[in-house]
């Protein structure tokens, strides 16, 4: 039985129109909409892969407050897991990503029960956060072998090895596609270009069974959800949170803006005279001005 | 290779019912679907019938998904009434044929099979998914091949697989048929096309317009002049919210005399008495032409939203799930969305000019070819291992208004259920044990008598509901033929004469330009009542239907012309219902994307359905 351990991350929905902004350009949370971030749901979509193509099980871990839960319910849809893991504790606010890697270090040592996991998955970096480290800390931490920027794999349960493509883009050089085998366990961070290919009977079939499963699991995802504290976790409390955390914040940059070539406008439709300098505007792209 | 017991081709009606049927018998059986999700490639006019028979078995929608039904699936409305309208200009002459619908008849049903056909998709994947079998969409396949004692099945997307049985269930264009060469094309005789509009008319207004109680509904056939002189006619039929607003003809009659299929519409639509049936109050926007364009760019903007807000509204007021606004808090009583409606509406009027018109709503065109089982319906519907079922068998019951295509899908769909079940029991599945079978099962179903004998007591109840028209001063020899045929001997002599002569020589007779243009013209004339319509229906173009359409374009075509300068191809300039044949100097040459496969072009090119989740996706169908 492969089993297959996801860690995902509650983020900001930055599409449009489901973001807000404080007058100052920071991001206003409270008004922002959370889901599960888009990197989590592709190492979700990687999990799923297995447990369609190599029947694996599925322990999906997040770290952060109660409400984090929504993401791991997001998550079931996708991969229809086993086991869902919230490790939610004050003590871990503040965290960077070091201690954070050691909080899911210590979570993935728990999923289903203390069993090992053959294959950790993570997104290839938050949509808030950017620095794509801790996936690889926390396999440092776990002691597997790390492969990054994964974008396709497969695995040979019989040698218990994976046999991972990875794309390597490196400035001024052409893209590499490297293929590499590794003993099990690993750690795999998915690239953002990974895309789940079915293409037997058996697979779409399953796929769907798995699907159907999945959402219906999710209607009642309390039922698999485990709540873990930093006791539950048997944490070094200096470890975790702010005393854990090496990073020293000099300085707090304002989140940038998602990067727009439009500018918007809330215009009033039911008074023509808002309209004027919007329809000037349409007449002058449309003219080519 | 992967290896399975059955493979269905197909994921209609028919195809669903095989499914589900196989599952239900524990055997597992997978169904492969080219189209994204099931019921977007599925178009029918349509009615599903339930029948009875005295003596022989008939196996109906109910028996193969739950006697609940009537009451689960989203059916539209029972078809209570029904009605043959002769027209000829502002005149029409209206028959009620309602006998002639209720003969052996449980129930019929209006449908939309893109609302349907995922219902029975999921009844009948939850069944195989307890024998290890299911439904995959957005697989198209390409090819089979037999290679020793092996059944390989070859897909655009999937691995091939190695399969004891197929059931083909891919329609009158079955790729199937044309793989294995079971059959030949069907010839333009040997089948209908059909041409059809989907028109929104609010829930209430449909059931006091057509007078019919909560949940009932109504069919109406039109013959005569709305023609343009070919064999065939019009039908409406009501569903819940929308009505179905079709044409079918025979393929043969349209080539001869070629007319582009939205015109077949159009012309209906232009009838008094139909233009009536879809009236609806529609809000048309002032064009403002003495504004300048910025000026009336602003007013469309504004407008656009409000009448958004106002056809939402109206629906939902018009239908019998209006008390949910109130529910949701929204509103507090009923009468609060009534004068909501109408202040947006005074807003529209007063602020921007909107004036409220009598006008129709469209949302989709489609079209299809229809077998017609009496001259084309498969004497083997086998191959191999292969059993064909509902059109791919090239099986349904059109004689006059009796017509039936979904319910003879279901039919078959279970007897090659049965036949393979059996084969899968003795490990047996050649042709003479499991085609044969399957054939004598068939053979068995009283659709397939329908299909090849003529009925003397349908036509006894036919001649019951014609009996008082006095037919002497429109066609003497017809009316002297009528008053024979009440004759309960004559009649007797005569059914079991052409019985014996078969269809083959009675049906030019009975199916003509006579039966359906000139009498029904000639009854309206001189019998029927004039009927005035209040308003000009505003007809969208063809571009405009097609631009309402969706689509995921392939960018390889999956049709090829093979004669760029036959005369069949230069007749589809005309008689493809989306125009995508044009001239480029002397050849006629395919553009795609508008297809919506109808395969009126089939039998002059190598036609393919699309690769798999190509081409329209239908939301009514």
């Amino acid at each position: 039985m492969l089993n297959v351990g996801v860690i995902i991350k509650l983020e900001p929905d930055f599409s449009e129109g489901n973001v807000s902004y404080n007058s100052d350009g920071t991001l206003n949370r409270a008004e922002t909409k959370n889901i599960l971030g888009p990197h989590s749901a592709i190492a979700c979509n990687a999990a799923f892969y297995c447990k369609v193509k190599y029947e694996a099980r599925i322990s999906i871990g997040t770290m952060g407050p109660p409400i984090a839960e929504s993401a791991l319910k997001q998550a079931q849809v996708l991969t229809d897991a086993e086991e869902l893991n919230l490790y939610s504790d004050r003590l871990f606010a503040g965290a960077d990503t070091l201690a954070t890697a050691e909080v899911l270090k210590n979570g993935i040592g728990k999923m289903f029960g203390e069993n090992k996991i053959d294959i950790v998955f993570s997104g290839h970096r938050a949509s808030d956060g950017e620095t794509g480290q801790t996936g690889p800390q926390t396999a440092w931490k776990l002691g597997y072998t790390f492969l990054g920027n994964v974008i396709g794999f497969d695995i040979d349960l019989g040698r218990n090895v994976v046999i991972a493509k990875r794309l390597i883009s490196l400035q001024g050089m052409d893209i590499i596609i490297e293929e590499i085998e590794s003993s099990l366990p690993v750690f795999i961070t998915i690239d953002p270009s990974y895309r789940s290919i079915f293409n037997t009977v058996s697979q779409r079939l399953a796929a769907n069974k798995f699907r159907k499963e999945g959402t219906k699991r999710s209607e009642e995802y309390r039922q698999f959800l485990r709540v873990f504290d930093s006791k539950k976790l048997d944490l070094d409390p200096k470890r975790v949170g702010l005393p854990g955390s090496p990073t020293i914040v000099y300085r707090v940059e304002k989140i940038p803006r998602a990067k727009t070539n439009r500018k918007t406008e809330v215009i009033d439709p039911s008074n023509p005279n808002t309209l004027s300098p919007l329809i000037a505007k349409i007449i002058q792209i449309v003219r080519g001005e | 290779m992967e290896q399975f017991d059955a493979a269905i081709i197909g994921g209609g009606s028919a195809g669903l019912s095989a499914l589900k049927k196989l599952s239900d018998l524990n055997k597992s059986a997978i169904l492969i679907e080219a189209g994204n999700q099931i019921g977007t490639k599925n178009v029918s006019g349509g009615i599903l019938y339930s029948k009875q028979d005295p003596h022989r078995r008939i196996y109906n929608v109910e028996d193969v998904f739950g006697s609940d039904f009537a009451s689960s699936a989203p059916i539209e409305r029972l078809i209570k009434k029904y009605f043959l309208h002769a027209t000829s200009k502002n005149k029409i002459f209206t028959l009620d044929i309602t006998a002639l619908h209720e003969y052996k008849t449980n129930f019929g049903y209006s449908i939309l099979l893109n609302r349907l056909n995922p219902w029975l998709a999921q009844l009948a994947s939850e069944s195989a998914d307890k024998h290890g079998g299911g439904i995959i969409t957005g697989v198209h396949v390409s090819d089979i091949q037999w290679i020793e004692d092996k059944t390989i099945v070859k897909t655009n997307e999937l691995e091939e697989f190695q399969v004891k049985s197929i059931i083909a269930a891919d329609g009158v264009n079955s790729e199937v048929a044309e793989i294995t060469k079971a059959r030949q094309k069907f010839k333009p005789e040997e089948v209908y096309f059909g041409v059809k509009v989907i028109i929104k008319l609010p829930e209430n207004i449909i059931e006091e317009r057509f007078h019919l109680n909560s949940s009932e509904g109504s069919a109406h056939l039109f013959a005569g002049d709305i023609t343009l002189n070919h064999v065939g006619g019009g039908f409406l039929y009501t569903n819940r919210e929308t009505l179905s607003l079709g044409a079918v003809y025979h393929y043969g009659s349209l080539l001869s005399n070629p007319v582009t299929p939205s015109e077949l519409i159009n012309v209906l639509i232009k009838n008094p008495l139909i233009s009536e049936y879809i009236k609806d109050e529609v809000p048309l926007r002032n064009e403002n032409a003495d504004l300048s364009k910025e000026d009336q760019l602003k007013v469309q903007l504004s407008v656009s939203k409000l009448i958004k807000t106002y056809n939402e509204l109206r629906y939902k007021y018009f239908s019998k799930n209006n008390v949910e606004l109130v529910e949701s808090g929204k509103f507090t009583n009923i009468e609060e969305i009534r004068s909501k409606i109408d202040s947006i509406k005074q807003d529209l009027i007063g602020k921007y000019g909107v004036q409220f018109v009598n006008n129709y709503v469209e949302l989709e065109y489609s079209a299809k070819l229809i077998p017609d089982g009496k001259r084309c319906q498969m004497r083997k519907p086998y191959y191999r291992n292969i059993l064909f079922i509902g059109d791919a068998a090239g099986r349904g019951i059109f004689i006059g208004p009796k017509i039936e295509g979904l319910n003879v899908g279901i039919d078959d769909a279970v007897r090659a259920s049965i036949a393979i079940s059996r084969s899968l029991e003795n490990n047996n599945f050649d042709s003479g044990y499991m085609g044969s079978y399957y054939e004598s099962l068939v053979n068995e179903s009283p659709y397939t008598r329908d299909m090849t004998k003529i009925d003397k007591d349908y036509l006894t109840l036919f001649l019951n509901v014609v009996r008082n028209i006095s037919m002497d001063s429109i066609d003497p020899r017809l009316a002297i033929g009528l008053r024979l045929m009440k004759n309960t001997r004559f009649r007797r002599v005569a059914v079991g004469l052409a019985n014996i002569l078969g269809y083959n020589k009675i049906l030019p007779i009975v199916e003509s330009e006579q039966t359906y243009v000139r009498v029904p013209n000639l009854l309206a004339n001189k019998l029927g009542n004039i009927v005035t319509s209040s308003y000009v229906p505003v007809i969208p173009t063809l571009s405009e239907r097609i631009a309402k359409l969706q689509y995921n374009d392939d960018s390889e075509p999956h049709i090829i012309v093979e004669d760029r300068r036959s005369e069949f191809m230069k007749k589809l300039l005309l008689l493809c219902p989306t125009n995508c044949y044009s001239y480029e100097g002397e050849d006629v040459i395919l553009q795609h994307e508008g297809c919506v496969e109808c395969g009126s072009c089939s039998i002059g090119t190598k036609w393919k359905h699309p690769k798999g989740e190509k081409g329209i996706i239908y939301r009514y169908g």
